[in-house]
C-alpha cells in the first residue's frame, strides 16, 4: 500500500464545518466531475458551468452529503447527472432548431479531422442526460456495468438496457448524418 | 462494437484539449464557497423561523391527517390495487396456439405463448426508476423465478418477450441475452402509475 491510498481511504465527510466540508468536497471531486461534465457537454464553457451549479446544488443543501469518498461520489455523479438532465429539458426545443446550422458553422471553421470529430460528439445530443452519461461511463472511462449502476444508484440490467438503446441510437445517428462508422 | 467506441475515443474533447485552466477551478471553488457561507449564515440567523415552520407544518400535518380520512381514502385505494403481472414469451408472426394481443402504443400486434413464464408470485423487489419525463419499473425476480426465465428465454434470442399489466401488453422487447435475475419496464409511466405497478406487483 502506499502513501496515496491511505490518503485516499479517508472519507471527505469527518470534516465537521459545512464549508471546510464543501471546500474538501469539491478538492476531491472536482476533477472527476469535471472530466464527466465536459463529456455530457457540447463546450467546455457549458462543462464548467454544469460543474457550478453542482457544487452550488450541494452548497445549498450540505446535509444531504452522505459520508464516505465513494458514496460521496456516486452522490455528486447523480446531482450532476440529474442537473444535466433539467438543462437538457430546458434547451431540447431550442437544441433541434439550432444543431444544423450549428455544425454548418463549424464546418467551415475547423480541419476536415475536427469536423469530423465535433459531428460524432454532436451526435451525442441525439441520446438524453442519463443513457449518454452510461454511454460515456462504459466507453470512454471504461467503467464495468456494476460499477456505473452503483454510480448511478439504478440496477445493472438499466444499464445494460440504456447502454445498448443508447449504442443504437448512435449509430443510427451517425449513419444518417453522414457521420458514418469505418 | 468497437467501432463506436473508437469513433468516441478520438471525438472525446478530453483528449484534443488543453486541461482546465487553475484560473477556472480557483474561481468557481471560490463561488461556491461563498454561496455556502451565506446559506450557512442564513440558517444560524433564523432559528425562529424554523421553529414557526415546524408550528405550521405540524398543524398542516394534522389537518391532513383529519380530512385525508373524510377525502383521500377512495385514492389511496385506488393508488393501492393489486397489479395483474405477467411475461409471456411472444412472436411477430401468427401461429397455431398463440393468441394476438396489441402492444399499448404500438400500431402492429404481438402474437402470445399461453404459457406464463413469470408474474407476481416470482419477484423479489421492484422499485420506480425515473428516467427523463417519465418513469421505468424495475423488476429483480425470485431465485426460482430466474432459473425458469433464463431457461424460457435463453431459447428464445432474437424473439420477443411480452411484458403484461392487467392483461394489456405494456411492451414486448426482442430478447438479445437471456433474461435472468432483472428486468426492466420501460412504459413511459407517471410517477403515480409506476408507483401503482410497483406497489401491485409485489403485492404491498
Amino acid at each position: 500500500m502506499n502513501g496515496v491510498d491511505v490518503v485516499g481511504s479517508f472519507p471527505v465527510a469527518e470534516v465537521a464545518d459545512p464549508t471546510e466540508r464543501l471546500a474538501a468536497l469539491f478538492d476531491a471531486h472536482y476533477e472527476r466531475l469535471y472530466r464527466l461534465a465536459r463529456r455530457l457537454t457540447a463546450s467546455t464553457d457549458d462543462a464548467l458551468d454544469l460543474v457550478q451549479e453542482t457544487f452550488l446544488k450541494v452548497a445549498r443543501s450540505p446535509k444531504s452529503i452522505p459520508n464516505g469518498l465513494t458514496p460521496e461520489e456516486a452522490w455528486l455523479v447523480r446531482v450532476l447527472v440529474n442537473t444535466r438532465r433539467d438543462q437538457w429539458r430546458k434547451a431540447s426545443a431550442r437544441r433541434r432548431h439550432d444543431s444544423t446550422a450549428s455544425i454548418a458553422t463549424n464546418s467551415r471553421e475547423f480541419e476536415a479531422t475536427l469536423i469530423a470529430q465535433n459531428t460524432v460528439w454532436q451526435t451525442l445530443d441525439v441520446l438524453s442526460p442519463r443513457r449518454r452519461a452510461i454511454v460515456v461511463m462504459h466507453e470512454l472511462e471504461e467503467l464495468p456495468i456494476p460499477a456505473i449502476a452503483s454510480l448511478l444508484g439504478i440496477s445493472a440490467i438499466t444499464v445494460r438496457w440504456h447502454l445498448s438503446m443508447g449504442r443504437h441510437e448512435l449509430m443510427h445517428a451517425l449513419k444518417a448524418g453522414g457521420g458514418g462508422t469505418k | 462494437m468497437n467501432n463506436l467506441k473508437e469513433l468516441l475515443q478520438d471525438a472525446d474533447p478530453l483528449r484534443n484539449e488543453p486541461a482546465g485552466s487553475s484560473e477556472h477551478r480557483d474561481a468557481q471553488r471560490m463561488a461556491v464557497l461563498a454561496a455556502a457561507s451565506r446559506a450557512n449564515r442564513r440558517e444560524e440567523a433564523t432559528p425562529q423561523s424554523k421553529v414557526r415552520l415546524f408550528a405550521f407544518l405540524a398543524v398542516a400535518v394534522i389537518v391532513v391527517l383529519f380530512l385525508g380520512e373524510r377525502v383521500w381514502s377512495p385514492l389511496i385505494l385506488e393508488a393501492d390495487a393489486a397489479v395483474r403481472f405477467e411475461m409471456r414469451l411472444a412472436e411477430d408472426r401468427r401461429a397455431a396456439g398463440l393468441r394476438e394481443a396489441k402492444i399499448a402504443g404500438k400500431d402492429h400486434p404481438i402474437y402470445l405463448h399461453a404459457e406464463v413464464i413469470a408474474n407476481n408470485a416470482d419477484i423479489a423487489a421492484a422499485h420506480i426508476v425515473p428516467d427523463g419525463d417519465f418513469y421505468d419499473v424495475d423488476i429483480e425476480f425470485k431465485t426460482s423465478g430466474a432459473t425458469r426465465m433464463r431457461a424460457a428465454t435463453a431459447s428464445h434470442i432474437g424473439r420477443p418477450v411480452a411484458f403484461l399489466i392487467d392483461g394489456q401488453v405494456i411492451m414486448a422487447p426482442v430478447v438479445v441475452a437471456p433474461i435472468g435475475s432483472y428486468a426492466e419496464i420501460t412504459g413511459n409511466f407517471t410517477k403515480r402509475e409506476a408507483e401503482r405497478v410497483v406497489k401491485g406487483i409485489i403485492g404491498k
